[in-house]
Order: C-alpha cells, then structure tokens, then sequence
C-alpha cells in the first residue's frame, strides 16, 4: 500500500481542480444576470439566419469511409512498437509484419474489390 | 518453426478464409464456397495425424498446447464447421447472402474455437473466444434485410461485449494476484505462495466462470441464446449452439483442471450452481416454447447443465466425461438443427411438424433419433454421455444434484417427445416438404450415424477424450 501514497498529491490536485470548476459554475449562475429572450436562445451561425436544421441528413458513404479509416489506422498502430523494437526482433520481427501486412491488405483489397473506395 | 506445426489446423482454415476473401467477388455458386470450407475442414482435421506430436507439447512461449485434448476438440470443431457449411448451402441461395463472406466467416469462427481449446495462457484464451464470438455477430446479422436477424445481431452483440469484458476483468484480478498469466504458472503460484484464500482471486474466478458461462450460456448467463437462436437462420444457429458451447467447455474444463485446480472448492460451488440453475430454468422454460429453433435454445441451455455435472468433482473421469458429453451434443443438435433447416420455414415452428411421419417419414425419422438423444433414451449417444456425467457427479458425492439432473432429464422427454407426438400421431397439414439438397442430407447423415455409434460403442470415444 506504500506506491498508493505517491498518488496522493495527483487526487488532492483533482480534488481542487473539480472543486473550483464546480465553484466557478455555480457562482456564475447563482450571481449572473440573466436576460433571456427570444432571438439569444435561436442556433447562432456566423450572424447569418440559420439556413438549414442543424442535424442535417449526411451521406451514408460518409460512414463507410470513416469506418475504414478506423480500422486501417488502428492495425498501423500496431507498426510503432514493431519500429521501436526492430533492432531486436530481426528477420523474425520483419517476416511477423509482413504477414500481418499482408493479412491486413487482403482485407483492404476485399474493401477496394467490393467498390468500398467508389464515391458514385 | 516447429512451433507452427502445433497450429496447422487452424492455419488451414486461416488460408482458406484469406484465399475466400479474396475472390470473394467472383464467387457467386453457394456449393463452390460451401465444398471449400468442406475441403479446409477435412485438412484441418486429418492435418493432426499428418504431424504427430509428442505429447504434451507447447509452444510460441508456453501459450499453445498441441495435446490430445486441443486435438479431440479441433477434430470436433473441423466437423462442426463442415456440417454447419453444408447445412447453409440452400440458406445462401435463398437468403441472398454473399456465399464467400459467410465461409469465410465461419472458418474464422472456427478458428478462434479452435485457438481457445488449445490455448493454455488466459490471453490467448481470450483472443480465441475473442475471434469466436466477433464473428458470430456477424454471422447471426448476415441476412440484413431480416429485422429479427439486425435484432439478435444487435442484441447478442451487447451481452456478448459485456461478458468478455467480465471475463478479461476476471483475467486481469488473477494475473494481479498471481503475476502469470499461463495457467501452468497461475497454478504454481496459487499452491506455492498459498495464495488460494486471497479475496481478489476468488473475485477473479467468479467473473472469468461467468465470462465462459456466457459462451456454454449456462444459466443465469443464458439470457441471449433463445433470441439469438430465433433471430439467427438455422444453420448459424446449428453452428452456434454446437460450436460455441464446445468451445466454452473446452475453456472451462482445460481452466479447471490446470490453472484453477489449487481453487477447486471454491470452483466447484460455482460450478454447481451453474449446472443447477441451468437445467432446471433450460428444463422448465422449454415446455412453454412454441418456436422450435427457441426450445432447442432452451434445451441447449438445459445441456450446458448437464455437461458441467462431469467438472464438479474435479476427477479425470468427469473432465473426460464433459468431453464425450461436449462431443455428442454438438453433434445431437447439429442434427436436429439440420432437420429445421431441411424443413426450410415450416420447421420453424412446432406446428410445422405435425404429421411430418406421414408425408416425409425418413425426415422425421431423423428427428426422433435426435429427439431421442438429446433426451437421453438408450441405444443413442445421448444416453451414454448423460449416463457418464451423472455417474461422475455421482462418484464426486453429489448426489442430491445427480437426483435433479434426472428429474430434469424426465422433464425434457415431455417436450422433446412432444415434437416425436406431433410428428406421429396427428394428421398431416399442408403438403409434404420438398426434396432437400444433397449436402443436407449427406451432413444428417452424418450427424445420424454418430448419434447412433456414439450410443452403439460408447467406449469408441471416451478412448479419445485425454482430459487436460
């Protein structure tokens, strides 16, 4: 239980930090002035009169995109660690990669087979 | 290198899936895709007499074991893989679902089972199960256009995430308290450090029991198999209740007689109320069921149960029993998944099987002889392999729940013969159920013909059930 004490001056500090965001908050609304009308509570953009509904309909492609850039950066992740330990890990480390490489590409080459990358 | 030869089988399936994904476009014939998956299945299984190993053997570290237990279990999951390709081949056609995808989600499923029997480290463990279930999801969701599919998918997806993430917190207690994360060392330090008593351990052997019941879906971690077995298409479900519960058992016996085993006191309560509660909510909610791919979720249910009865005493005999038990079951509800599926829409509900013996008798038949042994009547395999968990439950000195498991067994004839009733002694509605494919009824066969030599020569396979 001796390495718990070392964390004590990280919890006293979010401690203080919580409580004076809690406090600004709540002297702001308690002593602030509040003068509501119509036009403040309208969506804001730019000084213009807003011109569509905020949540407009998106692209369902926009998601197809996003989930493949998800995954692939998420397996390059995975190439950081390899770099730094490369001296280490030698032909056995390059051979590793590259097969995890190309399992990676057969997928991407599924993605790019099926018309993924198409923006029609 | 020799350490590859240990994972041949799965680097079978592993190549097949990759070669599938990647034609995948151009295949358009559900037959080609399901005789691929058929191919790699039956090289991945005759792959473990090609290299013999000496046994016991590990490698990539001490996380995989390349023993006789892994094999039995890759044997029967290389079957569970073939059957549930040739039970899908209508399914494909008819579904409109992208025949390579699905094989190659199934192999990869299969896969991860096949990784999880053989791992003998809680984190390979996990990512076998991991690979399991990831693709399970996908494989329950397939038919997009169906919105009880989207909603099994969606549902399965939710528990089945909740429950991994259960059981890698349990891994991650143990490995706090134990330092090891490979089960040879999570035993040494419980026996030599005396650490069997610590609270935290007990806190981590509870949650990973309850992360592996979710996958055998013992109760009170049963809640998504009747949804998810109804939402999914026939053969996934076939695949999912053989293949999925084989895995977890193969888990939970390779973890209970290795690494937890110093635990066994504390494991075995646990794993009694697991079975208890199990058959009797699995025996007791399936004679409400209308649905007949729901009541063969709560048999399955009722079947987790009865295949924990053989850990609880902790012998060798009741591991190997377990085995035999995961072994004949898989192929018991393959079979009588395989009748739903040959029956198309109409074997879906119960009413769809009324005068069956009159229009189709083989058919039904068929049904009987699985009915028969997923109740445990002699001369079928279900018999032998209910008989030998009760007896080692028995042996172990639980008596008063071998006594239940029996009751429980005599409840389960009221609604698996109640199908036997309806198949024989009603009057026929509708017309007779067309001619299924080839591949259908060559894989009923199959499962028949082990259904009955399991029951004929019930000492055939306890030859092979080495237990961990």
């Amino acid at each position: 239980m001796t390495e718990l004490s070392e964390y004590l001056g990280i919890l006293v500090a979010l401690v203080l930090a919580g409580a004076f965001a809690a406090v600004n908050v709540g002297l702001a609304s308690v002593l602030g002035p509040k003068k509501p009308s119509r036009v403040k509570s309208e969506p804001f953009e730019c000084g213009q009169v807003p011109l569509s509904l905020p949540v407009g309909r998106l692209s369902i492609k926009f998601y197809l995109t996003a989930i493949l850039f998800v995954l692939f950066d998420v397996e390059l992740v995975f190439l950081y660690p390899w770099a730094v330990a490369y001296r280490g890990l030698g032909l056995l480390g390059l051979v590793e990669m590259g097969i995890f490489l190309g399992v990676l590409m057969v997928g991407f080459f599924y993605a790019w087979d099926n018309g993924a990358l198409e923006w029609q | 290198m020799t350490d590859l030869l240990i994972l041949v089988p799965e680097l079978v399936l592993v190549a097949v899936a990759l070669a599938l994904i990647l034609v995948a476009r151009h295949v358009r014939r559900a037959q080609i895709a399901a005789a691929s998956v058929v191919v790699a299945a039956a090289a991945a299984a005759l792959s473990l007499w090609f290299f013999p190993l000496d046994n016991p053997r590990t490698g990539f570290g001490g996380t995989i074991a390349g023993d006789g237990y892994a094999r039995f279990f890759n044997i029967l999951f290389a079957a569970n893989l073939a059957l549930a390709a040739l039970f899908s081949v209508r399914h494909l056609e008819e579904e409109h679902v992208p025949p390579a995808e699905y094989c190659a989600l199934l192999l990869l499923a299969s896969t991860g089972m096949m990784l999880a029997a053989s791992a003998v480290d809680l984190l390979i463990l996990y990512l076998g199960l991991e690979l399991m279930i990831v693709c399970s999801y996908i494989l329950v969701g397939i038919t997009r256009d169906r919105l009880i599919s989207n909603e099994a998918a969606l549902k399965y997806f939710l528990l089945g995430s909740f429950a991994s993430a259960v059981l890698l917190y349990g891994i991650g207690l143990v490995y706090g308290v134990t330092g090891a994360t490979d089960f040879a060392a999570i035993a040494r330090g419980l026996t030599e450090r005396n650490l069997a008593r610590d609270p935290l351990l007990l806190v981590g052997v509870a949650l990973v029991a309850g992360g592996l019941a979710f996958k055998i879906a013992a109760v009170p971690f049963h809640a998504w198999a009747p949804d998810v077995y109804q939402g999914a298409s026939a053969p996934v479900a076939a695949f999912l209740a053989a293949g999925s519960k084989a895995a977890g058992i193969a888990a939970v016996v390779r973890i209970s007689s290795t690494a937890f085993a110093p635990e066994r006191a504390i494991l075995s309560d646990i794993l009694v109320a697991l079975a208890a509660l199990s058959l009797v909510v699995g025996s007791l909610l399936a004679i409400a069921q209308s649905n007949m791919k729901r009541l063969l979720a709560y048999s399955s249910i009722a079947h987790a149960g009865y295949a924990l009865l053989g850990l609880i005493s902790g012998t060798a005999e009741g591991a190997s029993a377990t085995m035999t038990y995961a072994f004949v079951y898989a192929f018991m509800t393959l079979g009588a998944f395989g009748v739903v599926v040959a029956l198309g829409q109409r074997g879906e509900e119960l009413e769809g099987y009324r005068g069956l013996a009159y229009t189709s008798p083989v058919t039904a038949a068929l049904m009987f002889l699985f009915l028969l042994s997923l109740t445990g009547i002699p001369p079928t395999a279900g018999f032998a392999a209910k008989f030998a968990v009760i007896l080692s439950a028995v042996r172990g000195g639980y008596v008063v729940l071998a006594v239940l498991a029996v009751i429980c067994s005599v409840v389960s004839a009221f609604f698996y013969l109640r199908v036997a009733v309806l198949m024989y002694m009603t009057e026929p509605e509708g017309s007779a159920p067309g001619r299924f494919p080839v591949a259908v009824s060559a894989a009923l066969a199959v499962a028949a013909v082990v259904t009955i030599a399991g029951g004929v020569f019930p000492d055939a396979l306890t030859a092979w059930t080495v237990p961990p």
